[in-house]
């Protein structure tokens, strides 16, 4: 059986799966019960976020997860660079949001972006070249994964601020000599990931292509790139929420505060430095998950593919 | 159009295995040329060398006037059709089809004249806006055979094109795949292992066993005059029956000696394995036809062999029957690997070594011994030590 033939036979199947009509909740209502449990769980800390930025009361243990009585001031202040009232007026201009939100998407943005194009030309020679060093290779980028980056800080620091010296468009305090280190950290594992996938695709396509008379190249764009969107558009939403998320290392290397990112950013807020500004924080973290929600949106039809088709290969 | 030409073409694997030995095969243009054999035996290996996706060991392969051993698949301009098809599942069956051409920057319009003229000959006018997943199994097939003849390659290869279609789709597509190849008129060098289509579809015929080319001639020759054992056991159905026999030379006369049968061999037969003569004595490998076998009562003039009735299949037009007789057959370790792919098991000596083609209506009783006689102007003689025909 080809696996074009699988797909197609797996296909009806699913189709079974959703018979004509059963009584609700008949049999298998604790997998509600679970599937609620699980919402719940996860839905729990948004709630709570989402009600502290509405909350004028700007701690978090004096207001309820239900504000009683609803205000934008948290939002006003954060996009105004003048936090509430607990700052004082002197903290109030440093605090350039506009800023962290445009070096958030450009950061984790061109992470994502730039980690899923190199990783997929990486996956492909992996995938579906035999070269000397090929295993080794796979095998180094597989080991320097299991340390988490942020092992490495001391050395990343010094690293970029040496090449600083030289480079100083990549050194310290810069968002691309920012976005370098993220590639660092995310290329291998996103390699890891799509070679995987680019297994799965059937070598006789590429062949049957190369007989069609397509250059290596050609293969790759034509072929394997359109075959692997799904799983390039998890990998690469992957990758740019981990950034999003990311913190230890960009507060080590950017310095000036227009520069942070948005979790460096927004990290004062309920640091000493502004004093504890829970309602002002929640506020921009509301805002900052905006993005990503929106990228979901537009990629949740790859995403479901993505995750499943592994399964039935290309 | 071109001739393709294969000079002492080797392939050893990286592992070592030796897939291809010293193979010199040349395709006429515009030929069929079949290259048929148990599966493992290098066919694919061989058609992947034509096609340029595998490097060739040691010798040349040209196509026309060049020696390609060192192009790349695209620029030998070459067509194939794989077994899975290896259609590209995210492009829809006009796309597929054009991929080729738009690969050569060919004008619009004319991509859309040849996918149009390809899409009528092929019956795929109304599938044109389909992704491969939404067609079945012989509409891809023929979306793979779509790809392959709008480019207008110099050569087509295709390797089992059929073998993952049903067995009544397979029989109406080696029909047309034959007709479309004869129309088109485009060297042609497909690989099969089932000898049935190799027989029905190729002008030639290339047997390989194990990496070694064994026969090329056309299907009717190969069945008549196979060079040697394997090509005796694995051309025809029912397979050839093989039996040890003792060659006895007295003046003019021949017998060869069955078991406790003697037949003595037709003049006729003489004639073709001329080496048999001077054998007096040796123990050779006698092979007979199914066809050649008769119902003692339907030719009293034939010498006969005594069998028990082991199995006996009507086939509505005739009868297979399935005779144990006394004698030592022979089974070539092909034919023996071509069953054991076929999934057939048993003791060889409980089997019956004997199948005949009977007329039908045959009142034959499972167990009962009965004459059967033998023509033997169809005898087949091989070397039992190396299997050559002692012709
Ligand atoms: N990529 C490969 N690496 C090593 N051995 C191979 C490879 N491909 C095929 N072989 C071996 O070469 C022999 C011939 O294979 P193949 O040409 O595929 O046979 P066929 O198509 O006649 O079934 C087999 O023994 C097979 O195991
Ligand atoms: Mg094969």
């Amino acid at each position: 059986m080809t696996t074009l033939e699988q797909a197609e036979a797996a296909a009806p199947r699913v189709a079974e799966a959703t018979p004509g009509r059963r009584p609700l909740l008949a049999g298998n209502w604790w997998r509600y019960l679970v599937s609620l449990a699980a919402m719940a769980f996860a839905l729990f800390p948004i709630l709570y976020v989402v009600s502290a930025a509405f909350n004028p009361v700007d701690s978090l243990s004096g207001s309820g997860l239900i504000p009683d009585t609803v205000t934008l001031d948290n939002f006003r202040a954060i996009l105004s660079g003048a936090p509430g009232e607990a700052g004082s007026s002197e903290a109030a201009l440093d605090i350039p949001y506009k800023n962290w939100y445009v070096n958030m998407i450009f950061v984790s943005g061109a992470t994502a972006v730039l980690s899923v194009f190199f990783g997929a030309l990486a996956a492909y020679a992996f995938a579906r070249y035999r070269f000397r060093g090929r295993r080794m290779g796979m095998m180094t980028l597989l080991l320097i994964q299991m340390f988490p980056t942020f092992l490495a800080v001391v050395a990343i620091y010094l690293i970029v601020l040496r090449v600083g010296r030289v480079f100083p468009a990549i050194g310290l305090d810069t968002l691309s000599g920012l976005i370098l280190v993220y590639l660092g950290g995310v290329l291998g594992v996103n390699t890891w990931l799509m070679k995987g996938f680019m297994d799965s695709i059937p070598d006789s396509l590429d062949e049957s292509a190369r007989v069609d008379g397509a250059t290596p190249s050609q293969v790759f764009w034509a072929i394997i790139l359109p075959l692997a969107t799904p799983v390039l558009a998890v990998i690469g939403l992957l990758s740019y929420i981990g950034t999003i998320n990311e913190f230890i290392i960009a507060s080590v290397l950017l310095d000036t505060t227009d520069k942070f990112t948005m979790s460096v950013g927004l990290y004062g807020f309920i640091n000493d430095k502004y004093a504890q500004q829970w309602g002002t924080f929640c506020a921009g973290v509301v805002l900052a998950a905006i993005p990503v929600v929106v990228l979901f949106f537009f990629l949740q039809r790859y995403i479901a593919e993505g995750l499943t088709r592994g399964a039935v290969k290309g | 159009m071109a001739d393709v030409q294969l000079k002492e073409v080797d392939k050893i694997y990286e592992g070592g295995v030796h897939a291809v030995q010293d193979l010199s095969l040349y395709v006429k243009d515009g030929e069929f040329l079949v290259l048929v054999g148990p599966s493992g035996c290098g066919k694919t290996t061989a058609l992947r060398m034509v096609a340029g996706l595998e490097a060739i060991t040691d010798g040349t392969i040209s196509i026309g006037e060049r020696v390609v051993n060192n192009l790349s698949p695209k620029d030998r301009d070459i067509a194939m059709v794989f077994q899975n098809y290896a259609l590209y599942p995210h492009l829809s069956v006009s796309d597929n089809i054009a991929f080729g051409l738009r690969l050569r920057k060919m004008p619009k319009q004319d991509v859309n004249q040849r996918i149009a003229w390809a899409a009528k000959l092929l019956d795929l006018t109304p599938y044109l806006a389909r992704k491969p997943r939404e067609l079945s199994g012989g509409q891809r097939q023929r979306v793979a055979m779509g790809r392959a003849i709008v480019r207008e390659p110099q050569v087509f290869l295709m390797d089992e094109p059929l073998s993952n279609l049903d067995a009544k789709l397979r029989v109406q597509m080696r029909a047309e795949i034959a007709k479309l190849q004869h129309d088109l008129g485009t060297t042609t060098i497909y690989v099969t292992h089932d000898q049935v289509e190799a027989m029905t579809m190729g002008d030639r015929v290339a047997v390989m066993s194990m990496g070694v080319l064994q026969q090329v001639d056309h299907p009717q020759h190969l069945y008549d005059e196979p060079a040697n054992l394997f090509v005796a056991g694995f051309i025809g159905t029912p397979p050839m029956n093989l039996f040890e026999g003792t060659v006895q030379v007295a003046g003019d006369d021949v017998t060869v000696t069955l078991g406790r049968a003697t037949l003595p061999v037709a003049p006729a037969c003489l004639q073709r394995y001329a080496r048999v003569r001077g054998l007096d004595g040796r123990v050779v490998v006698v092979g007979i036809r199914s066809e050649d076998l008769h119902p003692a009562s339907a030719r009293p003039d034939n010498p006969t062999v005594e069998g028990s009735v082991e199995l006996v299949e009507a086939l509505g037009s005739g009868l297979m029957a399935y005779f144990r007789i006394d004698a030592e057959s022979v089974r070539p370790a092909a034919v023996e690997a071509v069953e054991e792919a076929a999934g057939a098991e048993g003791i060889v000596a409980a089997r019956p070594n004997l199948i005949a083609h009977f007329p039908p209506r045959l009142d034959l009783r499972l167990g009962e011994t009965v004459p059967i006689a033998v023509d033997t102007a169809g005898l087949h003689f091989f070397d039992r030590e190396t299997g050559a025909a002692l012709r």
